[in-house]
């Protein structure tokens, strides 16, 4: 049996899945202080009368990291930089920061050493200002990580006990600044994301569950708990990435479709094009910073089935009165003894939903009516079309960007983009007039599938894990690096015979190496196997019109997927 | 900035003659060789003082355009894109980016056109953020549109045969960010895309200097069509001759073409002398800057500060773009310049124009990702200070005192021919009959064909007058004659009409290959294979 637990803003969503089915759900609400108890009832409802040795799967969606970081009680981290020429340092935004000399070029070549009198003088300053963690991340360290190494180094040396991160370490994909703020993310709420580990392990123990416990990312894959400690910060936004697999889920293979969390005051939306829910070409930004963190393209807007209501006129005449949905929310739906009118309202009027009291509903779309001088059902379909037009612009922009996205190479610009929309799936269980006129909109199909309020806990129930793996090889240096853990490795221990003379075979053969030791590392070799290469090139480095090395670049990945145990067949 | 209409009214209803018309006004009494007011130091050296003045003075016009909007013009969205010169370029707003370093096209595999040449640049922009910045928008790029090509060269035998799709993404880089600065979406842009077009001339029977098609020429005649501009500006920052777009426009008052590169006697393509001004109806509007060999930064900003600037002033075009060049860089392989990157980003900064495009300039590890880098913060309006190369240290290349005296003779000469173009017109213009006839001989160094061609241009009182070209080229033993008729897009109806004529008895003439007709008045373009008989008409 698989457990699916899905730790949302305002419910604690869970499902029990046995042969492939649902066999029970549970929602508990969240309490923001207390995610870990929240997780733990939640556990509990669902796996009532289950004993814990049937248990073959246990998979959480946390927004533990998201809160710390929105609360702000990470640890201050001091930030040694070591950028080089560029970009003016002082130009970036990150607290604690203390610049170095030093600089690599892409390649990897020094062009400037580390002062390492600066170093020691600011390992010195770090000590005084009190601070227990410190971050180092060089500019084009992922190509020559020395300076970053050294620093760490010094600091151990200067700083006992000082907790130190590397950037090369952390995110090796090309972006500084990024892999700045993702090194810094990590390594603040590295300690806390640790004790939360440890009291779900220590629960789950008491309840004597000794199935694998897996944590979903924010690119819709599983990682072993334990693992998942070394990448906090890959946590955040499984939210939605959880109604995304959930959608995934219950839709058939290979359609096309937008998926719709209508919750109370926004609703998030998610592409699946072709059967694979769209990865934003960038990393996921996380307050105020933007990160290397793999995630899916998602949108979220102010337009939910609790948003305020209200008549924007220009004074000009009836006519020209406006309605206005959100972005805000004063309260629960006025049918259901809130202060305003809202969505929820319309719906209940127009009879495509029977939450709520209807005496109340009509009560609060009268005063709307009076205002615009429109009957209630007018007015009722009015403030649905309203909000459903919102979410179909979103949904279009959604659409426009990724066709838009930037093209490096000729086939990328021939590329034709366009996706034949199929569903519009509302997952969640929110407001479900509103998918199905969203739908209309958009000349797709409105589908509701069977367990859509808990569609978030099935996505976590049965994603499968993912991987990522971007090698980069220099023949001329003899040296290649994986961006996903850092080091810069020579090229001699790989057994490539001829190095000079190395093929795109041999680089995309090492890249599927790496890939399955890295699988292994992390406790997913079973799903090596699923690995494809979704980019593989080569650049001859000619110079005075002779080649003397070449460049291979080549990214491989398992991708979001559904475990085999789920029966997907069955349940569409 | 919304502008006002009353400008661009003027200069679209103003035909050449009432162009000219205005142009007499100024002249009464002067002479050349008088001491033209422009040369004079204190004037240009006060450059700062003088922007003031023109700022305060195209804001009353701006005003007064918006006056006379009721007036009937037909143009596309008229209130969107109406920009006028740089004067007007907004200070704030983003910098619009389209990096396409085409990684799976070379000309061949050890070509300096290669899938490596903006490698290294991608990896320096990206590490850095760039796209990230809230000061830059990165673009898609899309193909130009055949048609876009046919408003500038006669391709031979086809359009599908000299721009292969990496040349029309290239060129339609630039269309995607002319939309977007046109819009309003962007204050400036930078097409950081290859192949280049430099070197292309209108009539392409081949591949000349690593160009096919012209990216700079294929982006103005698009401003013109599309958005009704008029005067428009290039300066060509390349190490190189940009020989082809000065030969597109070499008959066009309208554009202003500027061109600074090592000397001709020294480097491909041989060409860009201080005494080719432009063709009769249009001299002083082509300005060759040949520099000596190792010219740094100084010089170059030196002509830049003294030269270029100044005539821009007066010039006032609505739109500044820099065909720009990285080869000027003093790593560069097949050039002798000691251009640094801090050189090329403050050349940016003080010409400010609204679209870069990219050229040449195949330094591609010392000097491209450091160029780029520079290029974009300086148009973004952001600190480049800290963009140097490894090896760079200020002040380690001295302009040598003898070729400052070159430079400053340079800029003498041509502050004079700018300044007496007019008188330089009339004469010339007085001197010829109804056409003016000249016969040229272009290699095609990367296709290796020689072409020769005879031009020819009405001399019309009333307009630019249409131009024929007769072209022969040779490679080998095989080669294909054309014969080629461009319609200027303001031309007056009577050429327009004997234009067609033209190409109505050509296509009767079996000694051409092709035919082709070029009517940009009418945005119509016809080309005849005299063999199969069959015209295609876009």
């Amino acid at each position: 049996m698989l457990i699916g637990i899905d730790v949302g803003g305002t419910t604690t969503d869970a499902v029990l899945i046995e042969n492939g089915k649902v066999r029970s759900t549970a929602k508990v609400p969240t309490m923001p202080r207390n995610l870990l108890e929240s997780l733990i009832s939640a556990l509990d409802a669902v796996s009532e009368g289950v004993s814990p040795g049937q248990l073959e799967r246990v998979v959480f969606s946390t927004t533990v990291i998201t809160n710390l970081i929105a609360e702000g009680k990470t640890d201050p981290v001091a930030l040694l930089l070591v950028p080089g020429p560029g970009l003016n340092p002082s130009s970036y935004n990150f607290p604690d920061s203390f610049i170095l000399k030093g600089a690599v070029d892409y390649r990897g070549r020094e062009i400037q050493p580390l002062d390492e009198k600066e170093v020691r003088e600011t390992a010195a300053l770090i000590e005084e200002q009190g601070f227990s963690r410190a971050a180092v991340i060089s500019k084009f360290g992922q190509r020559n990580p020395a300076h970053e190494k050294r620093v760490k180094e010094i600091l151990e040396e200067a700083v006992p006990g000082l907790k130190i991160e590397l950037g090369h370490r952390t995110a090796g994909r090309l972006n500084f600044p990024r892999r700045i703020a993702t090194t810094m993310l990590a390594t603040a709420a590295k300690d806390h994301y640790r004790e939360f580990v440890e009291e779900i392990r220590k629960a789950l123990s008491e309840r004597k569950i000794e199935a694998p416990v897996y944590i979903l990312k924010a690119d819709g894959g599983t990682l072993p708990l334990e693992k998942s400690a070394e990448v906090p910060v890959e946590t955040i936004f499984s939210g939605p990435a959880a109604s995304t697999m959930g959608t995934l889920a219950l839709t058939p293979e290979g359609e096309s479709s937008v998926v719709l969390d209508i919750g109370g005051t926004t609703t998030d939306l998610a592409l699946i094009l072709s059967g694979e829910p769209l990865v934003a070409s960038k990393g996921a930004k996380l307050d105020r910073f933007l990160t290397h963190v793999r995630a899916f393209a998602v949108r979220s807007i102010p337009v939910g089935g609790d948003s305020a209501v209200r008549v924007s006129g220009n004074g000009k005449g009836k006519g020209e009165k406006e309605i206005s949905v959100g972005p805000d929310r004063k309260g629960p739906a006025f049918c259901l003894g809130g202060p305003e009118p809202t969505p929820t309202d319309a719906l209940r009027v127009l009879g495509t939903s029977s939450i709520g009291d209807l005496t109340l509903a009509k009560k609060a779309i009268a005063g709307i009516a009076a205002e615009l001088g429109k009957t209630e059902t007018e007015t009722a379909e009015m403030i649905v079309d309203k909000a459903a037009e919102m979410i179909a612009t979103a949904v279009r922009e959604m659409f426009l960007e990724w066709e838009q996205e930037p093209a490096y190479r000729v086939w990328e610009v021939l590329q034709e983009k366009k996706e034949d929309l199929r569903n519009v799936v509302g997952i969640g269980g929110g407001a479900r007039g509103l998918t199905s006129k969203v739908a209309e909109k958009l000349d797709a199909n409105p589908v509701i599938p069977e367990h859509a309020e808990v569609g978030n806990a099935i996505g976590a129930a049965v994603a499968r894990p993912t991987l990522t793996l971007n090698l980069h090889v220099d023949t001329e240096r003899k040296e290649y690096s994986v961006a996903e853990d850092g080091d810069v490795v020579k090229l001699h221990t790989t057994g490539i015979k001829n190095i000079n003379k190395m093929r795109s075979e041999e680089a995309e053969a090492l890249a599927a190496e790496l890939l399955r030791k890295r699988a292994e590392h992390f406790g997913i070799f079973e799903y090596a196997g699923e690995a494809e290469t979704t980019r593989s090139e080569v650049f001859n480095m000619i110079r005075g019109w002779a080649t003397v090395g070449r460049l291979f670049d080549v990214s491989m990945q398992i991708p979001a997927g559904l475990i085999p145990e789920w029966k997907r067949e069955e349940q569409a | 900035m919304k502008l006002g209409l009353g400008k661009i009214r003027d200069a679209l209803k103003g035909s050449p003659e009432q162009e000219k018309e205005e142009e007499e006004k100024q002249k009464p009494g002067q002479k050349p060789g008088q001491k033209p007011e422009m040369g004079k130091e204190e004037e240009i050296g006060n450059r700062d003082a003088d922007q003031e003045e023109i700022n305060a003075e195209e804001r009353g016009e701006e005003e007064r355009g918006q006056e006379g909007q009721g007036e009937g013009i037909s143009m596309e969205k008229p209130e969107s894109h109406i920009r006028t010169a740089r004067r007007f370029q907004p200070k704030e707003g983003k910098t619009g980016l389209i990096f396409f370093p085409a990684f799976d096209w070379a000309i061949s595999p050890t070509h300096p056109e290669r899938e490596e040449r903006l490698l290294y640049t991608r990896d320096q922009i990206f590490e850095e953020g760039l796209m990230d910045l809230p000061q830059i928008a990165e673009y898609k790029p899309r193909l130009a549109e055949f048609k876009d090509i046919a408003r500038v060269h006669f391709c031979v035998p086809d359009i599908e045969a000299q721009a292969t799709v990496p040349h029309l993404i290239s060129a339609g880089s630039s269309l995607v960010l002319a939309d977007a600065l046109m819009k309003g979406e962007v204050k400036n842009a930078f097409s950081l895309t290859r192949p280049p077009g430099h070197h292309a001339m209108r009539v392409a029977h081949g591949n000349r200097g690593f160009c096919n098609i012209n990216n700079e020429a294929i982006l103005v005649e698009y401003l013109r069509r599309k958005y009704g501009i008029r005067k428009i500006a290039i300066i060509d920052t390349d190490v190189h001759h940009g020989d082809g777009t000065q030969e597109i426009f070499y008959h066009d008052p309208d554009v202003l073409f500027i061109s600074f590169h090592q000397d001709g006697r020294t480097i491909f393509p041989g060409t860009g002398f201080m005494n080719e001004l432009g063709g009769p109806k249009a001299l002083g509007r082509t300005i060759n800057i040949p520099l000596p060999p190792a010219t740094p930064d100084e010089g170059i900003l030196h002509i830049l500060d003294k030269l270029v600037l100044p005539i821009l002033e007066d010039f006032k075009p609505e739109l500044i773009l820099n065909s720009a060049g990285q080869d000027n860089h003093y790593t560069d392989p097949l050039a002798n310049m000691r251009f640094s990157a801090q050189g090329y980003a403050l050349l940016n900064e003080k010409l400010a124009p609204d679209i870069a495009v990219l050229e040449g300039g195949y330094a591609i590890e010392t000097a491209l990702p450091y160029v780029n880098t520079g290029i974009i913060l300086a148009m973004a309006g952001l600190d480049y200070s800290h963009v140097r190369e490894p090896d760079y240290s200020p002040g380690m290349f001295v302009q040598a005192k003898r070729d400052r005296q070159v430079l400053d003779e340079i800029i003498r000469t041509q502050l004079e021919n700018w300044k007496n173009r007019d008188f330089l017109v009339e004469e010339a213009v007085s001197d010829l009959g109804d056409f003016y006839r000249r016969k040229k001989n272009i290699f095609y160094d990367t296709d290796m064909i020689q072409e020769s061609q005879e031009e020819s241009v009405r001399m019309c009182p009333d307009c630019l007058g249409y131009m024929t070209i007769d072209s022969q080229a040779q490679h080998g033993h095989s080669g294909a004659k054309i014969f080629a008729v461009s319609v200027p897009i303001y031309a007056c109806e009577k050429c327009q009409k004997e234009a067609i004529e033209e190409y109505r008895d050509r296509v009767q003439d079996i000694k051409y290959d092709y035919v082709y007709l070029q009517d940009k008045k009418a945005d119509v373009y016809k080309s005849y294979n005299t063999r199969t008989r069959q015209e295609t008409v876009l």
